[in-house]
Parts: C-alpha cells; structure tokens; sequence
C-alpha cells in the first residue's frame, strides 16, 4: 500500500503533525495496521524534498517544538493524479499453494490430491473466522473500512476456495485419463 | 440446567431404548434409493451422523449428491429404504403417522429456500400457525408468535403478508415460524438460495446467532462456502456418502483475527 498517497490523503483535510498522521492512518484510514514513526518520518522527509508537503514548526509550552505538516498545490495535485490512476493489482498469482501442486504433480510420493485437501481445509478455518468476524462488525456497529476490509477478505478467501475445488476437478479428470 | 436436561434425555432414552438421547441427530447405515430397476438411483449410499445439542452443522456437495434427501430424511419428510434416524433420542421409523407429524411439528423447526409462508396470512398469523394446527390457544399462540418475531428482529412488520415483504423479510418470518415452537433442531435447505449477497448475509448472522445465544441445533444445506463456513462443523456429500468432515475452531477474538489481516 502506498503510504506516500495515504499520507497525502490524509494532510489533505487538514495540516497535522507526524503522532496525529500516525494515529489517523491508523484509526481511520486502514484498519489493523501499524505504522511506525520512522516509516512516517522518512515518508514525511522525502515529500518535502519533492515539494508535495511544507511544514511548520509550531513551539509548545514545557514541550520540544512540532512540526505541523501541510500539502502544498503541487501536492494536492499529485494526490488527485493518483486517485484517478488505475492500481497495480496484486493478484498473487504464484502463490506457495500454486508451487505446492506444481512440485507435488512431479514427485510420486505426494499426491497433489492430498495436498489440496489440506490447502482446502485451512482455508475453510480462515472463511470460518473471517465471516464470524464480519458478522460480529455489523452487529457491533464496527466502522465502515472494517466492515469492506473484512467484505474483500471473504471474497478472496471465497475465490481461492473455489480454485482449489476447480484444480481438485482438473487433476481428478486428468487421473481418470491416464 | 445441564444437570436436569440429562436427566430428562436419560428418562426418554429408557423409554426408546436408545443410546441417542443426548444427541439431537443420531443417523447410522442411512440409504435411500429411488426407483427400480435400470431407473434405480442410490441417493444416500450409507450415512452415519451425530449431531450434538446447540452444534452448528453444515451439509455441502455438489446437486444430486444426496444433501436435500438427507435433510428430509432427518426431519421426516421422506422415508429411507435402510438405517436409521433418531431425532431427540425418537427413533423416526418406530413411530406411527400421527406421532411422526407430532415430532415433525413440535421438535424440528423447517426452513426453505422458497420460504413457504402462506400468502394469505400476515406475518403474525404465519408464526403463529404451527402453534394453531397443534392446539395452542390463539391468544397464546399470538403470544409467542410475537416473541419469535423480535427474535428475528422483524416485529415492525407483523401485520404485512408475504407479498408486501422483501425476500430477506420473508425468510425471516419462515425462521420466526420455524423457531416459534421452540424446536430441537432446525433443519435449513438452501435458507439463502433465493436472496441477494446483503439479505443472505442477514440470514446467515441470524442463524449463528441462534447457535451462539440460544444453543439452536442447526443442521443447514448450502453449496455456498462462505455460508458453510460460518457453521461449527462441515460435511461434504459426494454421490450419497460423506467424503469429507471438518471441524472449524473456535474462533479468536475479534481484534486478533482484525489483526491478522494486516499481514495479508
């Protein structure tokens, strides 16, 4: 995930320093993720350098000054490019799963069947919690980016399942015709 | 409470003499064969089931692999041709006609893809129809018509009919209707099948809710997987025989499995 376009995104409602970045990427933006500060920081420092992002060093009370960060137009103008650029979607094509099957055709001793079944199953215990999960968001009222995040993984989980019952008819198929 | 639910299933276990009765489904060596013949079909091949009180259980496999006959088998609806079922520690082929139904309407709660609520009738009376057909008197039976209702969250629309209900209301009055005897089991055959994605979820956290909340047995047909697997247990029918059984976990915490994503 782009945290350079996060960070945009987020100094585009209003100037804030790098600890309320950090809580509203958090919070708000992506749910169950953790930022650290260097990574902010140094996202923070190479903004600047291209001249998407200004700050201001505002002085506190008993406390070492803050910086409060700001887009500048040129900024704003990136964040917008972006927005209506499609996204590289990563589709996660050779996964270990796929290897798994592709070594186990090759060696007599492991029957890709089995190694299915095994794929098939875990992947069942994730849908179990995931879907438990989703409808325990909506009873409990948990914020919309929970709710889509968890939508996404049910769907994944809900493709991947349906590729390994499609690999499972293939290979028993190509059984039969040996 | 525990304690005198035992001792309950340990007096109607003596009189059936089955060793059952602290299930809620017991099914061995179940066949069922439709046809003579070179029209013969062998539906069910031999199935042994148990299904404890307050389990979540679902039935996956292709069509025609034998999930529906099992299920009307289960609640009574269709007699096999070999083995049998025990529903509540009651052997299904020991009791008469009159019995049978009895059982069928008291201790099994139905629901259907196509609902089945009688387009005459409002929602209330729907729910309350079971309780009327077996003698419940009408002001008792309105009652906990109402109860049931709230139970699926639905009451605002107790004086609609059917036809003045969206899909996802109407199965909800088909699972008031099929709670509202207070059932040992509720047996499910395709309950999402005719809803969009947002109904079918609706349905779906009703039914693991009754399985968390109220300890409902629940045994549901669906050869939908994201559905499947929000139940406790799978089972996977191919050509009339159980191929597959899975126990899911019990589940994490919500923040956990939140947390988990991130590392996807």
């Amino acid at each position: 995930m782009s945290i350079k376009h996060a960070i945009l995104g987020l100094l585009s409602k209003k100037p804030l320093h790098g600890y309320e970045l950090k809580a509203a990427y958090e919070e708000d933006l992506v749910p169950a993720t953790q930022l650290n500060y260097g990574q902010v920081y140094t996202t923070l420092e190479r903004l600047g350098r291209d001249g998407l992002v200004g700050h201001e060093v505002v002085s506190q009370a008993e406390r070492p000054d803050k910086k409060v960060y700001a887009l500048t137009a040129a900024g704003r103008k990136e964040l917008r490019e972006w927005l209506n650029t499609p996204s590289q979607l990563d589709l996660d094509l050779r996964n270990e799963t796929f290897l798994k099957l592709t070594l186990a055709r090759r060696l007599p001793a492991v029957d890709p069947l089995d190694v299915l079944a095994v794929e098939r199953r875990a992947c069942f215990e994730r849908l179990h919690e995931v879907t438990q999960t989703r409808a325990r968001a909506d009873k409990e009222d948990a914020s919309l980016q929970t709710r889509l995040l968890l939508d996404l993984a049910v769907l994944r989980l809900e493709a991947f399942l349906k590729w390994l019952e499609r690999c499972a008819e293939i290979l028993k198929k190509e059984g039969k015709k040996r | 409470m525990a304690g005198a639910l035992r001792r309950n299933s340990q007096k109607r276990g003596e009189e059936t003499v089955s060793p059952a009765a602290d299930r809620a489904v017991q099914v061995r060596g179940l066949t069922k064969v439709f046809g003579t013949g070179v029209a013969r079909v062998t539906a069910l091949g031999g199935i042994d089931l148990d299904v404890t009180r307050g389990e979540f259980v679902a039935v996956m496999g292709a069509s025609g692999s034998g999930k529906s006959t099992l299920l009307h088998l289960i609640g009574g609806l269709d007699v096999p041709t070999g083995g049998s079922v025990h529903v509540g520690g009651e052997d299904l082929s020991k009791l008469d006609d009159d019995r049978l139904t009895q059982l069928r309407r008291r201790r099994i709660g139905f629901i259907f893809q196509a609902y089945n609520l009688l387009d005459v009738l409002t929602a209330e009376e729907n729910v309350a129809l079971p309780l009327i057909i077996d003698g419940v008197a009408e002001r008792e039976a309105q009652e906990r018509s109402l109860r049931a209702l709230e139970l699926v969250d639905i009451t605002d629309r107790r004086q609609h009919v059917p036809g003045e209900l969206s899909g996802g209301e109407q199965q909800r009055v088909a699972i008031a209707r099929a709670l509202v005897t207070n059932p040992l089991l509720l047996l499910a055959d395709e309950p999402t099948g005719n809803l969009d994605s947002a109904a079918s979820d609706q349905v779906m956290t009703l039914l693991r809710s009754l399985a968390d909340e109220r300890r409902q047995t629940i045994l549901m047909v669906t050869h939908n997987a994201s559905h499947a697997a929000m139940a406790d247990r799978l089972l996977r029918l191919c050509d009339g025989r159980i191929v597959e059984q899975q126990t899911l976990p019990q589940r994490r915490s919500f923040g956990k499995v939140l947390e988990d994503l991130e590392a996807w």
